[in-house]
């Protein structure tokens, strides 16, 4: 039996040892939001953020996240409003097809919450764990600049 | 013209679902009883299947049905040429090809489930070198190729898949006159589409027979048609239903395992979803077509081509199959031509069958291979008669009322315009910063795409517009600009319109995503749509007396009589129109003679599009593929060891990263003559097909080294280097 919170609310489940936590999420507590793209924790369309750092889930276990508390995309927005990050990539075209898109946005949350002024270098270091095959990544920094000054504003 | 919403940078639609978690893709489908299946792929290149023992499997709990070929009709799949078995009969052709199938109630015990398959191969002597595959003596993969559905007529060796030719004049005659003759080879690397989101599908079978598919599939009624082929099914009884498609890029059109997903299906009676790992995608996906080019060119002394003959082997693997053009071969072959007016042209290319992965479409197909051979020739040639690269091209470029390598005649030719804007924001003529810096400049073009689209727009009765549309989203941002198409027509607002992503029971038929033809084609269609709902809604208003803009008031009242005021559009483009766009590029790069690492510098884009509908889409597409194409330059491979694929993972397998990206300057030269709704062109497979020669000719320019093969990784510019101080 592990015990998981996930984006503030208490799971208690019962899993395999070799469940991973995307695994978990996905089909056993259904948040389809968080994606598998490579599965071998590289290309970050699976990041979550565990006690608040970014972890690939695709390559943790569910055990690992026991007793812990887990963010995925499907945390990030309030009270249907969506977080200045999601909304900046929707207004700076940050996407296309989606498929990163939720790794995307969760990783610059976790940067803009590490350091809220980040420069162009900053933003290209911190986020080089998400791949992105649509945008050419572009408007991926556009999207978190944006996100910055609004978080400032 | 002004208009009030196209050509606004708006946001996308379909955003709010992608950004926040809830967009369903295939893979995210789920259905009561879902189960799960997966293939047990061969290890071996070419081999004879001795036997197959799927007893310890089948005993494994939790394991609902193993199908191997013994199991499941003896037909053949493709998307024209249909040459592949659904799973392995007899003999597998490469690794990673299925030899069975599991179904189990979760995807570990599927997993498990395919260690306990014993299969007992004999070795088959294998080729995989497309050169070597085609000479006499070599193994021939099929034994009658000639008899699968779909096969071409001409076939000078068994291992020819196909032969695809373009002429123009008479090319021996033309090198007759040439002053000079330039021959040069060049060869481009295995590459995958590199699409995030590998292969999904979940295929469940009603009650009364139907069968319903979810899949990463952009073209929906091909997909019905083909699968009805497989199944042997009526195509009534199927429906596919539309999902968000995690990127495409060319890869997303065939069946991949929905005919297994249907059989296990049918076994088990219960839902059955196939997720391919991205391990599978590397091993047995539809990848980018590796080519052996080689460009032979005469040219009088004053450097205009007066000859060309190109012969192109593209290595399509062990299968057809993945092929979707009639020729079953690269339409982008044409593109040996490049952006030149040649009078006497022989293009020649040759698909041909090795043990190797089965190759497919990959954005602009063909293009990326033909213009970094082409373009890089061009160079080359430049660099022998002594001449500056623009001045060769500026001498050779197409002109008004010129022809294409396959007959397409082209008006509105703005092939020199690109070009000059492109040197000029890249500053090309200036001296260069400082040593190991150089320049290099490439050009291509990409037609406009065609096809064909239905769609129906509905005045609802709270005044706002529904877009019912049967294309997929791919991310091209298209469901945002057919809604922009539609509230510019009706003069509403963009919220105002809400798209209802159909499915193939809504209507009779689409050509699907790609080949650069959703913005014209799907635009069209919204477009006559709305014009005839916008003729309904005046002829309703001015029969009850109510201002043509109070909608609500006029849905209501065509509503008290008994009527919804909606129209549809079936829009066909069935000839391409005589304009195409033009793209020119300049990179400018720094060699590190240490190390032979390749920086780009600056990269300037310049493309001559039509009306833009959205700005920050056609900037995306732009972005989106140039990048794609600086990973075929530099990084990406899918390299092979007999056969097996060693990169089998996305960290092996190298796409760009964020930190790959440089610095970028894109030129927009805009005109009104596109065939797309509000004269709108093509962008998204514009901006690839040019930047891997552009790399390759401003590494030549920065240290005197040529890369003929795919990709310019640091390790051959250093043992260039190595070998050009040597001499």
């Amino acid at each position: 039996m592990i015990r998981l919170t996930v984006n503030g609310t208490v799971h208690e489940l019962e899993v395999p040892a070799y469940r991973t936590l995307l695994d978990c999420l996905r089909y056993d507590l259904g948040l389809t939001g968080s994606k598998e793209g490579c599965g071998v924790g590289v290309c970050g369309a699976c990041t979550v953020l565990l006690d608040g750092k970014m972890i690939s889930s695709c390559i943790a276990l569910a055990g690992f996240a026991d007793g812990r508390s887990v963010t995925t995309v499907e945390g990030l927005a309030q009270d249907e409003r969506l977080h200045p990050v999601q909304q900046a990539f929707v207004d700076a075209g940050g996407f296309q097809c989606g498929i990163c898109t939720p790794g995307q946005v969760v990783s610059a949350k976790a940067l803009l919450d590490a350091n809220p002024n980040p420069t162009e270098a900053e933003i290209k270091e911190w986020m080089v764990g998400n791949l992105c095959r649509c945008t050419g990544y572009y408007k991926i920094v556009e999207s978190i600049r944006s996100a910055a000054q609004r978080s400032r504003a | 013209m002004a208009h009030r919403i196209v050509g606004q940078p708006v946001g996308k639609l379909e955003g709010i679902g992608k950004v926040s978690g809830q967009a369903r893709y295939s893979g995210d489908v789920t259905l009561p009883g879902l189960v799960w299946g997966k293939a047990l792929r061969s290890p071996l290149p070419h081999a004879r299947i001795v036997r197959i023992d799927t007893s310890r499997a089948r005993a494994l709990p939790g394991v609902l049905a193993v199908l191997t070929a013994q199991d499941l009709p003896d037909i053949l799949v493709g998307r024209r040429m249909f040459d592949m078995p659904m799973l392995a009969r007899d003999r597998v052709r490469f690794v990673g090809e299925k030899v069975a199938v599991v179904a189990a109630v979760d995807p570990d015990t599927a997993e498990e489930a395919l260690a306990l398959i014993d299969v007992e191969y004999e070795d088959l002597s294998a080729v995989f070198d497309p050169v070597a595959a085609i000479k006499a003596g070599a193994p021939v993969l099929h034994e009658n190729p000639a008899a699968y559905e779909g096969a071409p007529a001409e076939r000078p060796h068994p291992n020819v898949q196909s032969v695809l030719r373009f002429k123009l004049g008479d090319v021996e005659a033309g090198f007759g006159q040439a002053d000079r003759i330039f021959e040069h080879t060049f060869r481009t690397q295995l590459d995958h589409q590199g699409y995030l989101e590998p292969h999904a599908g979940v295929v469940a079978i009603d009650d009364d027979g139907r069968i319903q598919v979810w899949a990463s599939n952009k073209m929906p009624f091909r997909l019905k048609e083909l699968l009805s082929h497989a199944l042997r099914r009526p195509p009534e009884q199927i429906r596919v239903n539309l999902t968000p498609i995690g990127g495409d890029f060319g890869g997303k059109g065939s069946l991949m395992d929905l005919p297994l997903a249907y059989h296990l299906a049918r076994v088990t009676g219960r839902p059955v979803k196939m997720l391919m790992r991205y391990a599978e995608e590397l091993m047995a996906g539809n990848p980018r077509h590796p080519s052996v080019i080689t460009m032979r060119t005469g040219v009088t002394r004053d450097g205009r081509i007066i000859a060309r003959r190109v012969k192109a082997l593209f290595n399509s693997g062990a299968y057809a199959a993945f092929k979707p053009a009639p020729s079953v071969n690269l339409g982008g072959t044409a593109m040996g031509a490049g952006v030149y007016r040649i009078p006497n042209l022989l293009i020649e290319a040759f698909c041909v069958y090795s043990n190797n992965i089965p190759c497919g479409h990959a954005r602009s197909p063909g293009e990326p291979q033909m213009v970094f051979a082409g373009e890089s020739h061009m160079d080359m040639i430049a660099r022998e008669l002594g001449m500056d690269p623009a001045d060769l091209r500026r001498k050779n470029l197409l002109r008004d009322g010129d022809h294409l390598a396959n007959g397409h005649h082209l008006e509105h030719v703005r092939a020199s315009d690109t070009l000059e804007a492109a040197l000029k924001a890249s500053h090309y003529a200036e001296p260069k910063p400082g040593p190991w810096i150089g320049r290099g400049m490439a050009m291509t073009h990409r037609h406009i795409g065609v096809g064909f689209t239905n769609a129906r727009v509905r005045l609802e009765t709270s005044g706002a517009v529904t877009l019912s549309i049967a294309l997929p989203d791919t991310g091209t941002g298209a469901h945002l600009v057919l809604c922009q198409v539609v509230a510019e027509v009706l003069g509403v607002t963009l919220d105002e319109v809400e798209i209802e992503v159909a499915n193939t029971d809504d209507f009779e038929t689409d050509s699907g995503v790609g080949g650069s033809r959703v913005t014209h084609t799907g635009g069209r269609a919204a477009y006559h749509a709305a014009e005839k709902l916008k003729q309904q809604i005046e002829s309703e208003a001015s029969k009850h007396g109510i201002p043509a803009g109070a909608l609500a008031e006029i849905a209501r009242a065509a509503a008290k009589d008994g009527r919804t005021l909606e129209a549809s559009h079936f829009y066909d483009a069935k000839a391409h129109a005589d304009v195409t766009s033009f793209t020119a590029q300049v990179a400018e790069v720094a060699i590190d003679p240490a190390t032979g690492q390749v920086t780009i510098r600056h990269f300037t884009t310049a493309h001559d599009v039509g009306t833009i509908i959205n700005p920050i889409g056609h900037q995306g597409q732009i972005e989106g593929g140039l990048i794609q194409g600086l990973g075929f330059a530099l990084m990406e491979e899918m390299k092979t060891e007999d056969g097996r694929i060693s990169t089998l993972s996305l960290g092996d397998f190298k796409l760009p990263t964020i930190q790959d990206i440089p610095p970028l300057t894109t030129v927009i030269l805009q005109d009104q003559v596109g065939p797309g709704p509000f004269n709108a062109k093509a962008i998204g497979e514009g901006s690839i097909s040019a930047v891997a020669p552009a790399i390759a000719n401003a590494v030549a320019d920065a240290c005197g080294v040529r890369i003929l093969d795919l990709p310019i990784t640091a390790e051959k510019v250093y043992f260039a280097l190595r070998e050009k101080v040597a001499r």
